[in-house]
């Protein structure tokens, strides 16, 4: 009855001219139109606006001068030319893509298997234990986590003292760049898993209970319902936070390597964000354009990353964003 | 006659000891207040925001006293709390046309630029007329004159002299704990290899090591003097460049330097070097320090007097910038007495505005106004103390328990457009740290610092005389070509790795194809280039 009426419907309204569509759209939906606007605004505000400002990057920017005073770039491509043949992008861009693609093949799937075990889990005071012990560390500040981080990582620290009650010698682990990236893929592993794993476990509660008793009516254990009915019901959500994770594989973020690494390891902890924020605040004038073109050189990367991954998956999967 | 002889002499010593207090030295500010209905906005990056005390500047005993003194209306801003002050001006600039009038931030390296711009006024004009005590303080040293002009020689700015003229920039180097050198029966080191001695023997007693944080203060002023070379392996800013007969040149690259480097080396392999130097700063080093860990570091006097007061007691000292053993030095950590900060006049203020300004900041440098700005009001915050002539905390101040009290009456503790006085630092900082500044500064001793011209001239040379001068002032195309060249980032980057290489062993300082490749390395970076564009703004300059 209702498709009857519906397809009755639409041929109509594709006879109206777009005037009267516009009109007759407005009366049928006029306030979920009003209700969407604050976030339109904000949207135009704040995410497409501050996007003129990227024109910088083409031209010398200077403060006194403003974005419309400042000459423009000659050759326009200057800054990227800069970046690009600056002694330090081969190693940059490598150091960006190992720390990203580290977290991403030891870090993603972390909170997936905590979720998973904490889904099993039937003593609920248990449970609410372990979540909030293990998403406690991601509200600590940077600064006080990468303190610790430090002093456990001294030459008298807790590591070395575990290190030497088992035969090893007391060293400054952060000294060394044989350890950085291990130092650092552990502690962010340690700091997100919880709460990463909060979305997991929302997904997971949305799982039909039905399936399960299907499922042990058949026999399965508990190790087959995990692998035929959890997994499969957790895929999509798995998949979208996939897509988007890669949509950011060039920002890694400057704080927490800025607060680990020292001159020692910057072969391997040197990254895109840490080298702009020394072109910034590391003496000197800022170089606002120079920091903006390698700001959106790192966009357009991320951005084929993402249609790259997206892609892919809607082949694979039926699971994509657009 | 003899008598008249003495009388005479005892004279010429009074005049000689008084004249160290800068205030008799400068013109009398009898013109103020200035009586006049104006309000003029000044803004002020990183100083004289309000003590910490006050919500705003409207209960800051400074600023308005000083609004009062000068007979002008002041509407103080500063920088929102926790921002950066930098990136808050440059915001600020961004928008010429609604600058506050007066302005202090750091616009040395953009002079050129702003005058061009004309977001500024060029107060050559009007110095001598409206600036006459500023002038004629400008006038007083060569240096100061030339620090605070453009190639050209236009006046745009008020700048921030230290009265002691180099003492206080001075204020890093090596410190001990002086209770082990009494039990170990030790001198004071003064030579590298005497330190080296220390070093060794509170490793051996103590199993204590040389432990410095690196990154915050240890590289950045290093002991290389010790080895005949100059400049430090921290390029950021100026401090790796210096200039020797009218040329500029790169301490990393210099012979010397890697004889530095290859005595750090050999301390750190002997382990009488601690490895987590290199991630240590102000803050985590005190927890060791103060647990007896360490004998031998490297900081501030500021620290030390942190450091001493936590332990309870003057366990830590300061020691003289180490020596080659023939007592030779080339340089070590130090400064003109010139401040980096400057003040301007921006184009919203008309000229008659423009004038009132000039003479407001010209106050500073009359004697009373050098007295407001250290010490605040007399009778209220100060009073003269008649044993030394020089002024002293009332009870105000002196009975005031919160962080540096004196900072809600004075303006001069840190830096702005004013003179500071040494007195005030004497007052601020404890005996011991003071003293520690004192064994910092008088490498050749303090007394014949005083009594022996050669030795003043030598100290001088030692501390700020090879150093890149504060006020060059590079042209905007220069700036441009620096950008583009890759600057002060990538050779400080390219530096700072080295140097840690270096010293922990994982490149051979002694080997000599290494240190060829390290030297073949600054190619890339265009370190010729950037000491070309150097030279050209150093010549100019020189030639101011």
């Amino acid at each position: 009855m209702t498709t009857a009426k519906s397809s009755k419907v639409v041929p109509q309204f594709h006879r109206l001219t777009f005037a009267q569509r516009v009109i007759r759209d407005w009366k049928l939906n006029k306030w979920k139109y009003i209700l969407i606007l604050p976030v339109l605004v904000y949207l135009a505000l704040f995410c497409y606006k501050p996007m003129y400002g990227l024109i910088i990057a083409f031209k010398n920017y200077k403060p006194t001068r403003g974005i419309e005073r400042s000459a423009w770039m000659d050759p326009w491509y200057g800054w990227f030319e800069r970046f690009f043949t600056d002694p330090y992008f081969g190693r940059l861009i490598g150091n960006t893509f190992i720390i990203s693609l580290l977290t991403i093949v030891f870090g993603f799937p972390a909170p997936i298997l905590l979720a998973l075990l904490l889904n099993e889990i039937k003593n609920s005071k248990f449970k609410r234990t372990v979540q909030t012990i293990t998403y406690m560390p991601y509200f600590i500040s940077m600064v006080v986590t990468c303190a610790l981080i430090r002093v456990y990582c001294q030459q008298d620290g807790l590591i070395s003292d575990l290190v030497t009650a088992f035969g090893g010698t007391r060293q400054n682990w952060l000294m060394n760049s044989a350890y950085y990236r291990t130092i650092y893929i552990i502690s962010e592993i340690w700091q997100t898993i919880g709460w990463n794993s909060i979305i997991y476990l929302a997904a997971l509660s949305s799982i039909d209970q039905d399936q399960y008793e299907a499922a042990r009516i058949d026999g399965a254990n508990r190790f087959q319902q995990v692998i035929h009915i959890t997994l499969p019901g957790l895929l999509p959500t798995i998949i979208i936070l996939f897509i988007l994770r890669m949509g950011r594989i060039l920002s890694v973020g400057y704080e927490k390597t800025l607060l680990l690494y020292n001159s020692n390891t910057y072969d391997v902890a040197d990254i895109i964000s840490t080298y702009t924020y020394r072109l910034s605040f590391s003496g000197g004038t800022p170089q606002y354009s120079y920091s903006t073109a390698i700001g959106l050189f790192n966009t357009i990367v991320n951005v084929v990353f993402l249609l790259a991954t997206n892609f892919i998956s809607s082949r694979v999967s039926d699971n994509s964003l657009f | 006659m003899k008598k008249i002889l003495a009388l005479v002499l005892a004279l010429v010593m009074v005049l000689a000891a008084t004249s160290a207090f800068a205030a008799d030295l400068l013109p009398a500010g009898d013109t103020y207040p200035l009586n006049s209905d104006k309000t003029v906005t000044w803004y002020s990056q990183d100083c004289l925001n309000p003590h910490e005390k006050y919500a705003t500047w409207q209960e800051s005993p400074f600023h308005t006293n000083l609004a009062k003194l000068l007979g002008v209306n002041i509407e103080w801003s500063f920088p929102t709390t926790g921002a950066d002050g930098s990136s808050f001006t440059n915001t600020m600039l961004a928008d010429p046309s609604s600058l506050p009038n007066i302005m202090k931030g750091y616009f040395m390296d953009s002079a050129n630029m702003l005058l061009e711009d004309e977001v500024i006024w060029d107060l050559t004009p009007y110095i001598q007329e409206y600036a006459p005590a500023y002038y004629a303080w400008l006038q007083t040293n060569p240096a100061y004159d030339r620090a605070m002009k453009t190639d050209d020689g236009r006046y745009y700015a008020f700048g921030f002299f230290r009265e002691d003229g180099g003492w206080n920039d001075s204020y890093l180097g090596v410190v001990v704990r002086q209770d082990w050198l009494q039990e170990c029966g030790l001198e004071l080191p003064k030579t590298i290899s005497e330190l080296e001695n220390v070093i060794r023997v509170f490793h051996d007693k103590y199993g204590a090591q040389f432990t410095f944080p690196n990154d915050a203060r240890f590289r950045q002023a290093g002991i290389q003097g010790a080895f005949g070379a100059y400049a430090t392996g921290y390029v950021a800013s100026d401090y790796g460049w210096f200039v020797k007969d009218g040329k500029v040149n790169f301490g990393a690259i210099q012979p010397e330097w890697r004889e530095y480097m290859k005595w750090m080396a050999k301390m750190w392999k002997e382990g009488l070097i601690d490895q987590d130097s290199f991630s240590l700063d102000d803050t985590s080093i005190k927890s060791k320090t103060e647990t007896g860990k360490v004998g031998v570091s490297y900081t501030s006097m500021g620290q030390l007097n942190l450091w001493n007061k936590d332990m309870g007691g003057d366990y830590w000292v300061g020691a003289h910038f180490p020596t080659a053993d023939d007592g030779s030095i080339s340089s070590q950590f130090g400064g003109f007495g010139i401040g980096t900060h400057t003040t301007v006049i921006t184009k919203t203020a008309d000229e008659e505005t423009m004038k009132l300004c000039l003479r407001m900041l010209d106050y500073a440098y009359t004697q009373e106004g050098f007295l407001f700005w250290n010490y605040g009001i007399e009778g209220e915050s100060w009073e003269m103390n008649p044993e030394t002539g020089l002024p002293k905390w009332t009870a105000l101040v002196a009975d005031d328990h919160d962080n540096d009290p004196m900072t809600k009456y004075n303006g001069a503790t840190w830096g702005n457009s004013c003179i500071q006085a040494t007195n005030l630092l004497y007052l601020k900082n404890s005996p011991v740290a003071i003293a520690a500044n004192d064994a910092f500064f008088y490498t050749f001793g303090k007394d014949e610092y005083f009594a022996d011209p050669e030795v003043e001239a030598k100290t001088l040379a030692v501390t700020g005389g090879w150093k890149w001068p504060v006020g060059i002032t590079f042209t905007t195309e220069e700036s441009d070509k620096l950008d583009l060249l890759g600057g002060n980032s990538n050779l400080n980057t390219y530096v700072a790795e080295n140097y840690a290489a270096f010293i922990t062993g994982s490149k051979d300082i002694n080997d000599d194809a290494v240190w060829e490749a390290y030297l073949a390395g600054f190619e890339n970076l265009n370190l010729n280039k950037i000491l070309e564009v150097r030279q050209g703004a150093l010549d100019r300059y020189e030639a101011r």
